[in-house]
């Protein structure tokens, strides 16, 4: 149980620094590559990583309670 | 006599009763397709700035725009450390992880309005970055679409805290256990999905296309 609440914290924190992360790289590709498909590509993979992690979608298609 | 007569009231008043289990799902599903329908609200702002500003955008504050999406994304974490709190038992965490969630987003609101939108006029440097920002709604199109989408997202926002501030209230009184806490869950959920949006709508406003002072 312990070793479960631990995981389920640590990968919090692994989600926001990944996030984080995307964000600053994010900031760069638009100072000075301009590129508009690849900022598209960094923001599709930022809320992926949200919806899979922070919101938990695959909760929808399993038999899991909270 | 029948089995059917032989039933007590209690057991008659609970026959009907849907499972928790089943209950939580239906809560999931419906959830997700309110979100799925708030989907094409959102894209039609999206795709509007794409339409009226093409490659280009107004010179808005980068730093103000960079903080706002940190604190944002920070105040998402804290709602998330938040749920996990409330889903192991532990009440402490839970109760002041989403005081911090509603505390952060409201730093993002008056971001937004009072710095970005300028409501009540100011003006100001620190360290040379400009603190508030010159775009009216009355601008054309970038002022037009920038209030649509920011205008928007914040109300989000608004409703987003409130929700928290409502499990915080319950959670005070204990009405979430490890087993049932499915209003925390809904707000989590709700949260990360105001996140997500503006996961979109920062590179939209602040990033993409040239900027046109």
């Amino acid at each position: 149980m312990n070793e479960k609440k631990a995981a389920a914290y640590r990968l919090g924190l692994i989600t926001l620094v990944i996030l984080a992360v995307l964000t600053i790289v994010e900031y760069f590709v638009a100072v000075s590559l301009e590129s508009l498909v690849l900022l598209f590509i960094i923001a599709v993979v930022k809320a992926a990583v949200i919806v899979q992690n922070f919101m938990h979608i695959a909760r929808l298609w399993r038999e899991e309670s909270h | 006599m029948s089995a059917v007569t032989t039933h007590s009231s209690h057991d008659d008043a609970h026959a009907h009763e849907v499972p928790y289990p089943t209950q939580l799902r239906a809560n999931r599903l419906g959830l997700w397709l309110f979100l799925f329908s708030e989907l094409f609200l959102f894209g039609a702002l999206f795709t509007s700035r794409f339409v009226l500003w093409g490659n280009t955008r107004p010179a808005l504050s980068q730093e103000i725009g960079l903080l706002a999406t940190g604190i944002l994304l920070l105040s998402s974490y804290f709602m998330y450390r938040s749920e996990t709190a409330a889903a192991h038992g532990n009440q402490k965490t839970f109760l002041r992880s989403a005081l911090l969630a509603a505390l952060m987003g409201t730093v993002f609101f008056i971001m937004v309005v009072v710095m970005e939108w300028n409501v009540f006029g100011l003006s100001g440097e620190l360290f040379g970055i400009e603190l508030f920002g010159h775009l009216k709604p009355s601008d054309g199109v970038f002022g037009g679409v920038f209030y649509a989408m920011t205008g928007m997202h914040a109300l989000h926002v608004l409703s987003g805290i409130a929700l928290i501030m409502i499990i915080w209230w319950n959670g005070r009184r204990g009405f979430y256990t490890p087993e049932r806490h499915w209003g925390v869950e809904a707000t989590a959920i709700y949260w990360h999905y105001v996140d997500v949006v503006w996961v979109f709508f920062y590179p939209a406003l602040y990033l993409m296309g040239q900027a046109v002072q």
